[in-house]
This record gives C-alpha cells, structure tokens and sequence, in this order.
C-alpha cells in the first residue's frame, strides 16, 4: 500500500511517527499550516513557522524516504488577532515557494466578520499564485459553517476543482459532493471520523475527489490511521486498486494541481540540513 | 504570451519521420519544421501523394504545427551541394522544387515555406544575380500566393542575401508577399544589431523562424549555450513583436545525438523564456522579486537556478532594507544568492553564524569586504574549520595577517594534538604568515 497523507502536522510529532509511517507505505505528504495550540502573538512566530515548513521538517521527511510538501495561510481561529493578521502581507513571498502546494489552512473556527475577510483574501491569493486552497471547517455548528464555506468559495471565482473542505463527517459531506469540490475527511483515534465510518462514506458517496488524511498534531491522535482506512476499505471489500485510488492517486490529482509535487524517485536525500542533522550524539 | 516551439527534422537525419515525429512530440515540442528531403517526404519519390497523406495523418495523431524547409543539401543535384539555385543557370529546377514545396505545404496545413538565396557563382556577376534571384523569388511568390502558403525567405551568412538588409532590398524588387524567415543564430553570426534588436527590426514580416546558439562571425549552427547569444531577452522581444508561428531549432549537424540534444534544446528554450519574461517583469515592476526569486528553480530548473536569482537581483536592484527581506524570507538557495549578488554586512554576519557551508561560502566572496578584520579572521578561521576551500575567499591574499596566521596555528596545534589534519591550503596559508 503506497499512501499519501494529505492532511498531517509533523512539526508536532516524532522521529519515532516518521519511521512508523514510513514502514507502514507513507511515501509522501502535505503538512497545512495552523495554529500550534498555543496562541501566536506577532507575525515573526508566523515566518519561523513557515520557514520550519519549508526547511527543516521536509529535510526530517526526507530522512525517512517520505516527500514532504506545506501549504501556508493565516489560519482561521488566529485570523482575530490583529496582532496575527500582520502576517498577510508576507504570505506572497511564501506561497512562492517550491514545496508549497496550496493554500491553506483558511476557512472558519467561529465565523467572524474577520475571518470571512481574511477566508476571501486567501481565496484570491490562491487564485493569483495559481494554486489550490484548503479549507478548514468549523468544530462548532459546523453544518452553518461548510455551507457558508461553499458560498464563500462560490462568491470568489476559484474553480471548485482547486479547493477542498477538509473535516467533513456524516452531516457535511451531502453538502459538498455535487458541488465540484473535494471533500477532505481526517481520520481521528475518538472524534472526527473513524475508519468504518469512513468506509461507510466511501460506499454511499463514492471514490472521486476523496481525500483521506490522519490531521495527526500535537493533540490525540494517530498517523497511521491512513493506513487503517486502506485496511478496512480491503476488509469492507473494496479492491487494492480503490485503496490505492484514494489513499495516493486522489491526493496526488489534487495537490498535483500545483505543478509543484515533488515525487520523483531520483533525487537523494541530503546528509544534513544547513549544517545540521537529525542525529544525537553523532553530529 | 508564451511562444511555440518547434523542433528542425533536418536535425533527426539519422530517424525514419514517424519516429523523429514521435520523439519530437513526446518531448513536448508544438510543431516540426519539415526539411523536405530524400528520406523524409522526397517530393520527386513516386508516391509523394501518399507520403504527403501519410505525414498529414502522423503530424494530426501527434497534434504537431509544421513549416516546409527546402534547405536539403543533395536532394536536386548529388554532386553539388544545396545546387542548383536561383543563381545557376538551370535555376528552373530550384524553382520547380520551391512550387513543389509550396504544394506540399498547402496540402499539410504548414504555416510557412522557407527558401534562401544561394551563393553566388563567380562567373555570375552581382547585378545578375540579384536579377536572376527576383525573378525566380517572384514566380514562387506568386505561385504561393495562389496556394494561400505564406513564403519566408530566409537570409543566410555566405549567400546572396546574407542579411536582414539584403532581404530588405530584395522585398523592394519582388513586392510584399515575400515574408521573412529569421534564424536567431544568423543575427548573432553576421548581423550589425544586437539579436534582440534585429528580432525587433525582423517582427512585422516573420513568417518563420529558426534557433539554435552562434558565435560571431562563424556560421556553425551550436547547441544552446555552446554560442555567444543571451536568449532571455531574445525570446522576449520576439513574444514582444506578437509572432505567433513556430521557434523551431535548427541543429542540422546534431542528428547522431538527436533525442537527448532536443529533450537539452526544450528545457533549454522554456527557462529562457521564463527569465526573459521574469526579467521583463522586473523593468515595470522591481517588487515581484519577492515572488520571483523563490519560483526561479521551477522556472530555470535546478543547474541553472542561482545563476538566475543572482541576474533577478541585479535587474531588480533592491535597496538595503528589500535586499534584507529578501535574505530573510528566503531559504538558503535565496539566501545565497542574496550574499552574492546584493550583500551587507548584518547579511554576511547572519550566514556566518550558520551551519551551512554554502552560506559560509559566499558570506566570505566579495560582500566580506566591509566586515571588520576581526570578523573577517573568524570567518576565514570558520571556513577552514568546515573544511571549504580557501580559494573561495575574496582578497584572501591581500587581507591575510599575521593575526590570522596565528589564528590558524592554533587550530593547526589543536588538530595535530587530536591526531587530526588541517587541509593543506590552510597550512599553506599558515605558513606562510609566520
């Protein structure tokens, strides 16, 4: 099973998940940014962050023979701080960048004035580097908050083809399939979705443009419920081919849409980073 | 407006047409212009009808443009090279070729057919020559007219009209039907302007043109950048003057490494006309290149990468405060190309401080000028320490001191006494400050 984790944070996990996903088929991922479950304060923690996404973390990616790729966005639940919001001028300059492949996390957590203004800036960043956007539905009343997403989409000229609602469950998803975009679902150990619920979607709704992530952070969570998905889809009785159309092929159509994957086998992985490894003890 | 490139069959000679086709459009070329030769759709062959059918058919599977090339070199005469022209006396059969070419265009659905002039014979004097050459550029024009093929004539160094000038006056005997057909190689070979210049001059009559790399004064067709051309503003100027039909290259004397030098030629091609047009972006805009410099890899592709943010930088001529944003949003192949190209001392100090032997590197080229020696010493003290040449160093011979010397004896004591070595250009340089 080869997997392509479209929807991971790995700037929280271990070298430890690396080499548990590695083994288990990850072979590639995308790693939106987002909040760290620590209010930021300025928009210099913002750049750290972002650089750490484009430098550092797919170097450790690279270590264990998996292709890291980000998407960078000022995320909704800091999209109220005016003191966070100063870092929209500088998301240009990184959604330039070689490995990012969209824009994202953007969308709502409680559905202010000032995330609808920041959610449809980014929308038109997306269009104007060209690149796909990653929506993030709400926690909370979150039937509300993915239809009020699809209009904010509609209303921005995006094609639907290029943006995807993330988080989607049983009461969200009808809203989402016919509209033309993809519906993003992550697999959690108690919340969001559990792997038999997924397939039990994936029965009803289909295989085009499903994306199957872990979320996996700095919370409750498991990286390789990626895989767990691919296993009950196999013991539900899809075919390998199905489990491969929408743990890899699916992710890499749509992030594909960036020109900017990076998948080829041929390009070695670096002994270090900027001078630095990730070994102890040795270096 | 993104240009469309093509690729010269005259550079697959050692290919069938369908495979030199399908090779030619998996690379990802638009179109072929088509050197109508004896084994490539020979218009004197019994069957030309059926081979024209069947080329139409294998350039529509492939969704390949084409134009008529007629520059083959023994097609008329197998002693006389590219004879006869339109400066022999059996001229007749140059031109019968021509009409045939013509035709065939016509029946492919070509955007052009290109001809030139041919040297003149020394028993032919000049005045005669241009004589003969008008009136059988005017039969063919005349005829291609009727057939609706738009005619490029194409100035060629060494022949009768060898310049953009000689074409000129060549338009003004046979009237304006007679197009142009540019080689961009030409330019470089043997025109007075500079190449972006002449394709500027060349714009409203071309019909044709061909690319390939050239060095002044010399007529051999070169891979690109085995010449002297800078294609970047080339390219754009061309898109500039609205030609919408093909850039195909023209490597006549590549055909026995044909695949790989196309699949060069291409990738070649499109991160030319990405610089030209980042470049161009630039002169109205200076602030782009705080997009720019991270797309330069996708547009220029690895290899060629730094060079190009370096020629960004120096187009878009930040002042300070854009130069140290750009070092600090960039990533390290930013970062460096920063140092090189706009660098300041609080730059140069932070890639010092790092861990990166690139960034050392060029922390200590010529934007190490302005640090303080003793800053300097440390650098070139770090540098040796990680092992990066000292040839690197700009100035290295004029600002090295005894203070330095004895800097690096002392790393030279420390080594000896774990069992370990210095590089030897560092003892070299150690040795001789003492």
């Amino acid at each position: 099973m080869r997997i392509f984790d479209p929807h991971i944070h790995m700037t929280s996990r271990t070298t430890d998940d690396y080499e548990r996903m590695a083994a288990a088929g990850v072979r590639a991922l995308v790693e939106p940014a987002f909040w760290l479950g620590q209010p930021r304060t300025n928009p210099g923690s913002f750049t750290d962050y972002f650089d750490a996404l484009i430098g550092w973390e797919p170097f450790r990616a690279s270590q264990y023979g998996i292709r890291h790729h980000c998407t960078i966005a000022l995320n909704p639940k800091e999209a109220n701080d005016p003191r966070c919001r100063e870092v929209l001028p500088l998301l240009p300059r990184y959604l330039a960048k070689d490995r990012v492949v969209a824009v994202g996390e953007t969308g709502y957590d409680s559905m202010t004035p000032e995330e609808d203004e920041v959610f449809a800036a980014q929308l038109q960043l997306a269009r104007e580097h060209g690149l796909p956007a990653l929506v993030h539905t709400p926690h909370r009343d979150k039937v509300t908050g993915t239809r009020r997403s699809l209009d904010v989409v509609k209303e921005s000229g995006i094609d639907p083809g290029l943006v995807v609602l993330d988080h989607l469950n049983e009461p969200t998803v009808g809203e989402v399939a016919g509209t033309g975009c993809w519906m993003g679902f992550s697999i959690y150990p108690d919340t969001k979705m559990s792997p038999e619920r997924m397939v039990a979607i994936l029965r009803e709704y289909g295989l085009e443009r499903v994306l199957v992530n872990s979320a996996a952070d700095w919370g409750k969570s498991d990286p390789l419920l990626t895989l767990r998905t691919g296993e009950a889809m196999l013991a539900a009785g899809f075919s390998a081919d199905d489990v491969d159309r929408v743990l890899w092929r699916n992710p890499v159509e749509f992030y594909g849409q960036s020109g900017r994957l990076d998948l080829d086998d041929d390009s070695a992985a670096e002994a270090t980073f900027a001078g630095n490894s990730i070994l102890r003890g040795g270096s | 407006m993104t240009l469309r490139f093509g690729y010269g069959t005259n550079g697959f000679a050692n290919h069938r047409l369908a495979d030199a086709l399908d090779v030619i459009a998996e690379l990802g070329y638009t179109g072929v212009a088509l050197t109508l030769d004896h084994a490539h759709l020979d218009p004197y062959a019994p069957d030309v009808k059926d081979q024209v059918a069947r080329t139409a058919r294998l350039l529509a599977e492939r969704e390949l443009a084409v134009v008529v090339e007629t520059g083959a070199r023994y097609l008329l005469d197998p002693r006389r090279k590219h004879a006869p022209t339109f400066l022999h006396d059996d001229a007749h059969r140059r031109v019968d070729f021509l009409k045939r070419a013509v035709d065939i265009a016509a029946e492919l659905g070509a955007e052009a057919v290109s001809c030139w002039a041919g040297v003149r014979p020394a028993h032919v004097s000049p005045d005669v020559a241009w004589q003969l050459l008008a009136e059988g550029c005017a039969e063919v024009t005349g005829h291609a007219a009727e057939r609706g093929v738009a005619l490029g004539f194409e100035p060629e160094p060494g022949m009768l009209v060898e310049t953009l000038a000689d074409w000129q006056r060549l338009r003004e005997l046979v009237g304006e039907h007679l197009k142009l057909t540019l080689d961009i190689g030409h330019c470089r070979a043997n025109e007075p302007l500079d190449v972006a210049d002449c394709v500027r001059l060349a714009g409203p009559h071309l019909v044709n043109v061909q690319i390939d790399d050239m060095r002044r004064g010399v007529h051999e067709h070169l891979e690109f950048g085995a010449g002297e051309i800078d294609f970047p503003p080339v390219l754009r100027a061309l898109a500039e003057t609205g030609y919408t039909g093909l850039v195909a290259v023209e490597l006549p004397r590549h055909s026995h490494a044909a695949p790989d030098v196309a699949a060069r030629s291409l990738s070649f091609l499109r991160a030319a006309q990405w610089l030209g047009d980042a470049l161009d972006r630039l002169e109205s805009d200076p602030a782009a290149i705080a997009t720019l410099l991270p797309a330069a890899r996708r547009g220029v592709g690895r290899a060629a990468a730094e060079d190009a943010r370096v020629r960004l930088l120096h187009a878009a001529g930040p002042d300070r405060d854009e130069a140290a944003e750009l070092y600090r949003y960039g990533d390290n192949d930013e970062k460096r190309a920063v140092l090189l190209a706009c660098p300041a001392p609080d730059l140069v100090r932070d890639a010092l401080r790092s861990n990166d032997t690139r960034l050392v590197a060029a922390a200590l080229g010529p934007g190490a000028r302005d640090l303080p020696d003793a800053e300097w010493r440390q650098g070139v003290l770090k540098s040796v320490f990680m092992g990066l040449p000292l040839s690197g160093v700009a100035g290295l011979d004029q600002r090295a001191d005894a203070e330095l010397g004895r800097m690096l004896a002392a790393l030279h004591h420390e080594r000896t006494a774990a069992g370990r070595t210095m590089p030897a250009d560092a003892v070299e340089l150690m040795e001789r400050l003492h």
